[in-house]
């Protein structure tokens, strides 16, 4: 309790009443195909839903926007990118958030994040309730190479001929006729000597070129080496006497050399990894499973009993830096076995093979859960467009038709889970959004005298065991909310877990996501 | 209008001669700016002043003589024409083409430099492709108002005309001098590096060149001497002007918080070595360049490394801390330290006698070169 104690201390210490943390529910994340970041919570006495779009290359310039969800008097909206490490942190002062025109609520900044790695944003409001902090924690990796346009290639192309043609010109001008009186006509000897020297030129500016085109090869290679991508993963099954185990292994060179330091996982509401399995192709079979550590490298879990057939693994894990990552992986599944005894009572799994489901745009559509309560998603009559906020509200009735009282599940009042039927979106969300609860609660409980490793992840457990139930862990009213906007257009399946009566209940719904183009033309 | 008639031509050009002087001044004005501006604040966009006085040099040096080729070409006399160089059916002198050129390539920069920002990141490197066309650019922009100049002095016909841009191609040749002191700020930048041997060798391989081709090029009585004040002088004012604008750090890590703009270390005092150049120049007259080139390169070296070596102790000494040398001022992400007042890589890189003999060597070769350079410089007409 001691410990405890100096841990709690360190919180005041740091972040003193400005923080209200505890009265928001957050979550892990790095997901696959979704480089924003979502965030919905409170600062202080000001609720706030943060949007950070990635900008996909480090250093680089991310755009954060912040929105007043309650009618409060905002003096003055503050952003601040802090780097993970406290030793290299010395953050500048803050930014100023301008007001974006046309709209009261929404304020918008760049924010400079010039090193890879993971950052926390600091959202400070003032206004007539004092002032409140958010933290929000967001991770600059670069994710893409950006091609050269066409018209930009073609451009540059030609100015490009154009400055070449120009300089050998320049050349020959310059042997044949600058030396001469003015209104002097260059005899036959400057004239050779001019097209000599324009010749030398060619073959000089064409090796300036070959030199000009390694270099940027090498630029390019070099960024490419750069760009994140997870540690690879593999994951097998294994059966002892009728029950089956999964075991996922992260075989990468990366993650095994003790050069490469990556900072120790981190407990991420209790667990170190969430690990999900989606059967393939046909998304009718999901499990939301908790592995746990056989050494620093392989994770152990009790396989449910899924159908057979070849599943998607994601498995998601946080750093003590913060840095939260999505690991991937494919399993074949073999016929269930026996019974199955759960690893962790967070474990959880839902098949269904009947393959039929309404699409998730038809108003009101409802899903029967598996204790006879049902989730309905109030999806609105739009369209859900790319980009822009998605209507993920969603209500539990019981089977008289109440509003359901939702428990904690992991200390969240729900989960959503999504991924697009090819596999290239998958996403794990909360009622906060996107982020990492383990990364928001790293950045609360820094010091900036932190150089031992491990040491974080230790005051982290102890926050979180001391922790207890707040209001945003629960909903009274059945009703659990999500803020996101999908990344790319398609067909997706959606998976929301609950909790209710101690039981761990998942609804699934279909989404179709069209591009603000397509959206136009929906009646 | 006054290029119709011939008389008046010398008026004309004189006036394009000092448009591009402008011009050149304010694209190395801008960059000196330019790299306080990363120093101190560290966040930029594209309407920095710092910036903004790069693309006005470029606009300048390429919208005016794009005027006077246009204007030479198609409503000029014949002499005109004749008095410029063909280009494509084109007729203007050839320090015009190169500002052109030089504006061409800096436009071309541009859209290069946007697109590499958003594909590998901001400034990862300050040495990146589109940087280095923008360079290219700046330089053929210095380089055509140097020879703007040297054609006009060249075919001056009176006294005040040949002394006007005597001094224009002296100060311009300070301009590029600059150039090459911003290039090598990191092996000459700092008065820490002067017990390196890169330092000699960096300066023996650069300065000779252009001081040399100034000492042949103009026509002062100390020609080179005049070029490395004006390289000084640039350097001074810039350095003096911007400690006085308050800065505040804009980007994280911020170890050393500045309240004011990083200014540019003292200049290298390279007006000792440019008297020697000067007086052995005249000394030996045009036709001996083998030898004179030989002495130059000697001559540079000695008095560059007695001067500098002795200088650049006074330089780290508290002495020197104030605001007319403008020493001690670092970076906002600096963390500060013993670092600041001693000379850096004693060891890794000591001035040994092979080291000078190499740096030697570079400067005899660089001032061979600037003595053909200088030779032809002292020869254009057009």
């Amino acid at each position: 309790m001691g410990q405890l104690g100096g841990a709690r201390e360190a919180v005041k210490r740091t972040l003193g009443r400005l923080l209200t943390l505890g009265a928001v529910a957050f979550a892990a994340s790095a997901h696959v195909g979704s480089p924003d970041t979502y965030f919905e919570g409170a600062a202080g006495d000001y609720p706030i839903r943060v949007i950070i779009r990635s900008p996909g290359v480090v250093p680089g310039l991310a755009q954060i926007t912040v929105r007043v969800l309650a009618p409060r008097l905002v003096r003055r909206v503050l952003a601040l990118p802090v780097y993970w490490d406290p030793r290299t942190a010395a953050p500048p002062p803050p930014d100023v958030a301008e007001r974006v025109p046309g709209d009261s609520t929404l304020y918008s900044a760049a924010l400079w994040l010039m090193r890879g790695g993971s950052y926390s944003v600091q959202v400070t409001i003032e206004g007539d309730r004092g002032t409140g902090v958010a933290l929000v924690p967001v991770q600059a990796v670069a994710t893409r190479r950006l091609d050269l346009p066409t018209p930009l290639a073609a451009l540059l192309a030609g100015l490009g001929v154009l400055l070449l043609a120009g300089a050998v010109t320049v050349v020959g001008a310059a042997v044949r006729e600058s030396v001469l009186d003015p209104g002097a006509i260059p005899d036959r000897r400057r004239t050779w000597y001019a097209r000599a020297a324009m010749a030398a030129s060619v073959v000089l500016f064409a090796l300036l070129l070959v030199g000009a085109r390694a270099w940027w090869r090498a630029v390019d290679a070099a960024y490419r080496t750069g760009l994140y991508r997870p540690p690879h993963a593999s994951a097998a099954v294994r059966s002892v006497s009728d029950a089956a185990t999964l075991r996922f292994a992260i075989d990468d060179s990366l993650w095994t050399n003790p050069n490469r330091r990556w900072s120790p996982l981190i407990p991420d509401h209790g667990h170190l990894m969430h690990l999900f399995l989606i059967r393939d192709s046909s998304l009718d079979a999901f499990a939301h499973l908790h592995p746990l550590p056989r050494d620093s490298t392989t994770f152990e879990t009790h396989l449910p009993p899924l159908p057979a057939g070849r599943y998607r693994v994601y498995a998601d894990i946080v750093h003590e830096s913060g840095f939260a990552q999505t690991l991937t992986a494919g399993v074949d599944l073999g016929p269930p076995g026996g019974a199955w005894h759960a690893s962790d009572p967070d474990d959880a799994f839902i098949a269904d093979e009947s393959g039929k489901r309404d699409g998730g745009r038809a108003k009101g559509t409802t899903f029967a859960l598996a204790d006879g309560s049902t989730m309905t998603w109030d999806s609105g009559d739009q369209a859900i467009v790319v980009d822009r906020e998605a209507p993920l509200h969603f209500q539990v009735q019981t089977r008289g038709g109440e509003p359901a009282v939702l428990e904690p599940y992991m200390r969240m009042a729900g989960h959503l889970m999504l991924t697009r039927f090819d596999g290239a979106v998958f996403v794990h969300l909360h009622p906060a959004g996107t982020i990492s609860l383990a990364s928001q609660e790293t950045f609360l409980l820094r010091q900036p005298g932190d150089t031992t490793r491990g040491a974080l992840g230790t005051r982290l457990t102890q926050y979180e065991r001391a922790a207890t139930t707040h209001a945003g862990m629960v909903s009274l009213d059945g009703s659990v909310s999500f803020p996101y906007a999908f990344p790319q257009p398609g067909r997706y399946r959606l998976w929301v877990q609950v909790k209710r009566a101690g039981r761990i209940l998942t609804g699934v719904f279909d989404a179709e996501v069209v591009t603000a183009a397509g959206a136009r033309t929906v009646p | 209008m006054g290029w119709r008639h011939a008389d008046q031509e010398g008026v004309t050009l004189h006036r394009y001669a000092w448009i591009t002087l402008v011009a050149a001044t304010s694209t190395v004005v801008g960059v000196i700016w330019d790299i306080s501006w990363h120093r101190s604040i560290g966040r930029d966009t594209f309407w920095t002043p710092a910036h903004l006085a790069i693309y006005l040099g470029g606009a300048l040096a390429g919208g005016s003589c794009g005027w006077l080729v246009l204007r030479t070409t198609f409503a000029g006399t014949s002499e005109e024409r004749t008095a410029g160089v063909r280009f494509w059916g084109f007729h203007g002198p050839l320090g015009a083409w190169l500002c052109i050129w030089g504006a061409l390539a800096m436009l071309t920069s541009a859209p290069l430099d946007n697109w590499w920002h958003n594909a590998y990141g901001l400034d990862v490197k300050v040495l990146s492709p589109p940087h280095t066309l923008l360079a290219l650019g700046m330089w053929a922009i210095q380089l055509g108002a140097l020879l703007l100049a040297a054609a006009q002095q060249n075919g001056a016909t009176d006294g005040g005309t040949l002394r006007a841009s005597g001094v224009m191609v002296a100060y311009l040749a300070g301009i590029l001098l600059q150039n090459a002191a911003i290039l090598g700020i990191e092996q000459v930048g700092f008065p820490n590096g002067a017990h390196n041997a890169l330092y000699y060798q960096f300066a023996g391989g650069v300065f000779p060149l252009v001081l040399v081709a100034a000492g042949r090029a103009a026509r002062l009585r100390w020609p080179a001497t005049a070029a490395a004040a004006a390289y000084m002088a640039i350097s001074l004012v810039m350095g003096w002007t911007l400690q006085l604008f308050p800065a505040t750090p804009k980007l994280a890590p911020v170890f050393n918080p500045l309240t004011h703009m990083v200014p540019a270390p003292f200049p290298l005092l390279l007006v000792a070595p440019a008297v020697a150049i000067d007086v052995l120049l005249r000394r030996f007259g045009p036709r001996r360049d083998w030898v004179l080139s030989a002495l130059s390169g000697v001559a540079f070296l000695a008095v560059f490394f007695a001067v500098q070596w002795l200088f650049t102790e006074f330089l780290l000494s508290p002495y020197a801390r104030n605001f007319f040398f403008g020493v001690d001022r670092w970076d906002y992400s600096s963390r500060l330290g013993p670092w600041r007042y001693e000379f850096w890589r004693v060891q890794a890189d000591p001035v040994t006698p092979r080291a000078l003999g190499l740096a030697l060597l570079l400067a005899v070769a660089s001032a061979r070169f600037g003595m053909w350079w200088g030779n032809w410089a002292a020869r254009v007409r057009r």
